[in-house]
């Protein structure tokens, strides 16, 4: 490899076409230098703050700190209950979507992926400002639920935790939908016809060959949820109350209201070494699930 | 499809409101911001621009868009620069500690946009670079460059390595090579990862808020402080400007997706963990 540097400097002449053996050699030098530059950003700007934050989190028996504080158990435990009932009603509601999404015609699905999409492509800010909008107490759902005779004073529907579960799950619906269709669409539909043509009901066909064919998704989908859920932040603050605050938000109250570096590294490098074995773990369910992911 | 079968047809109903879950809040940002009203409602009460002027003549709110714009420049061209060098750098190569080399370019997507906060803030005050837009910039481009990476892979994908070698032996230099057979190829892509680039960017809060400063506050920063204290207009015209890129982005983004399907493949790896 030390030639390879030479190899590109090499002069060549216009009358003589380089040999194949040149040509192999002056590719090899110059590939390297295209992934300089990304290599050494990453290494100045991502590596380098991310290693001295762990180096952080060992000072001052950090650790120990946080893991003794009360308030940190109460979020990590708020983290994991939100998640999962947000997981849930996630993947429910996306393999819904995905279902329709399958079945739709062409026209039909490339308007309803761009439903889709653009609560993906909106700010998560935008995203839960609307939700308060929506949700307070003079909000169209409260003057809805009032309208239909349901209920006679608003009902305080912000500020709490199932506000929190549906600014999340809004956020997270596009995330479960992919992964779902993808799995549905790798199905054979020739089972579902001779299923059909054996005088399979539509319920059967579901239950017995397109939900159990769609479980790689629907793994895929939960767990890239599950592993987005763990890290919000922004969303516990504007749409929940003071009990709903997640590991996110700890992290932060460590960082800047309490000014303790290391106990907010050491709740990162929690909060990180979760989510990157939650990470393996979804890596692993797309190679079982045989979807194509060159990475 | 199917429309004439009644589980079919039980399954679209029930999806109707999953769908209007979906829509009705980005739906009703423009009309809010719109609204005849000093409070925040929706439905609105009548179409009045008086929020979208005071906005425009808050110097607050306008240094905050500034800002916001500046620090997306920033990540568009630092990340469509290092993404594209790296998905070319990388196409059709096969070498030991090639899976590391992807693992670290794709690895800011994973990282909790929290735990890269703190670690950009204690690393930039470490080097003291505090008090801009620059680190703030630099910031969003190390998590935008991984989607720029990710869209150019895939524009690549129907690229024969043939015949970059092919117009290698006929003597075409590296940068003619660049120009003339990679460029064409990656450009849906390109533009698609400047898109994506620019949204993480414009959209991002939580790594801007730990690195505000009184003249480096972007537009989401000053939004979550003010959400906080009440829902005012101001925010509900930020929040429509918001909803404008993102109409905008999205329709680019399907334009792309009908054009190439290609494309259509990596959305669903576009993991991004701002929440």
């Amino acid at each position: 490899m030390s030639n390879a540097t030479l190899a590109g400097s090499r002069p060549r002449g216009r009358d003589s076409p380089p040999s194949v053996e040149t040509t192999s050699r002056r590719r090899r030098s110059s590939w390297w230098l295209l992934l300089a530059p990304i290599l050494a950003f990453d290494v100045v700007l991502f590596l380098t703050p991310l290693g001295k934050l762990v180096g952080a989190s060992f000072a001052d028996s950090a650790y120990q700190r946080v893991l003794e504080d009360p308030l940190v158990m109460r979020a990590l435990l708020n983290t994991l209950t939100i998640s999962l009932a947000s997981t849930v009603v996630t993947v429910v509601l996306g393999y819904i979507i995905a279902m329709v999404l399958w079945r739709a015609g062409n026209v039909a699905r490339v308007i309803l992926f761009a439903v889709v999409l653009l609560p993906f492509w909106t700010g998560i800010l935008v995203k839960n400002f609307a939700w308060a909008v929506l949700l307070q107490d003079n909000g169209l759902v409260n003057a809805f639920l009032q309208g239909i005779g349901l209920t006679d004073a608003p009902i305080p529907l912000l500020h709490n935790r199932f506000a929190v579960i549906v600014g999340m799950v809004h956020c997270l619906l596009p995330y479960a939908v992919f992964p779902i269709f993808s799995s549905l669409t790798s199905i054979d539909d020739r089972l579902g016809l001779a299923a059909r043509s054996l005088g399979a009901r539509e319920g059967s066909v579901f239950r017995r060959i397109t939900l159990p064919l769609s479980v790689p998704g629907i793994s895929a989908a939960g767990l890239l949820v599950f592993i987005i859920s763990t890290g919000f932040f922004i969303t516990p603050v504007v749409m929940g109350g003071p009990g709903d605050m997640m590991i996110a938000n700890q992290i932060d109250y460590y960082a800047r209201q309490l000014t303790d570096f290391s106990g907010a590294a050491a709740l990162a490098v929690i909060l990180t070494v979760m989510v990157s074995i939650l990470v393996a773990v979804y890596q692993r369910v797309l190679k079982a699930g045989g979807q194509h992911e060159d990475n | 499809m199917k429309t004439t079968n009644p589980q079919h047809r039980l399954l679209v109903l029930l999806s109707i409101p999953v769908f209007l879950f979906l829509v009705i809040p980005t739906a009703i940002v423009v009309p809010v911001a719109l609204n005849d009203s000093r409070y925040i409602t929706f439905p609105p009460e009548g179409i009045s621009f008086a929020a979208v002027a005071g906005f425009f003549a808050d110097a607050a709110w306008t240094s905050a868009l500034t800002a916001s714009l500046q620090s997306a420049g920033i990540a568009v061209v630092i990340g469509v620069l290092l993404g594209a060098t790296a998905a070319i750098g990388l196409h059709g190569r096969k070498f030991p500690g090639q899976s590391a080399v992807v693992g670290l370019i794709l690895a800011p997507m994973i990282v909790p946009t929290v735990v890269l906060a703190l670690a950009f803030y204690q690393f930039f005050i470490s080097v003291g670079m505090v008090g801009s837009i620059i680190p703030i910039g630099l910031a969003h481009a190390v998590i935008a460059t991984p989607y720029v990476y990710l869209t150019t892979r895939a524009s690549l994908a129907g690229l024969n390595p043939a015949l970059v070698r092919s117009a290698q032996s006929l003597g075409a230099g590296a940068l003619s090579v660049l120009r003339h057979v990679y460029l064409p190829v990656i450009l849906p892509g390109l533009i698609s990862g400047a898109l994506f680039a620019f949204s993480v960017s414009i959209d991002e809060t939580v790594m801007s808020l730990f690195m505000q400063s009184p003249g480096a506050t972007t537009l989401p920063v000053k939004m979550f402080t003010d959400i906080q204290f009440n829902l005012t207009p101001k925010i509900a015209v930020s929040s429509a400007l918001l909803v404008s890129v993102a109409t905008i982005g999205l329709l680019l983004q399907v334009m792309f997706v009908l054009k190439r399907r290609s494309s259509a493949r990596m959305l669903p790896l576009a993991v991004s963990t701002q929440t």
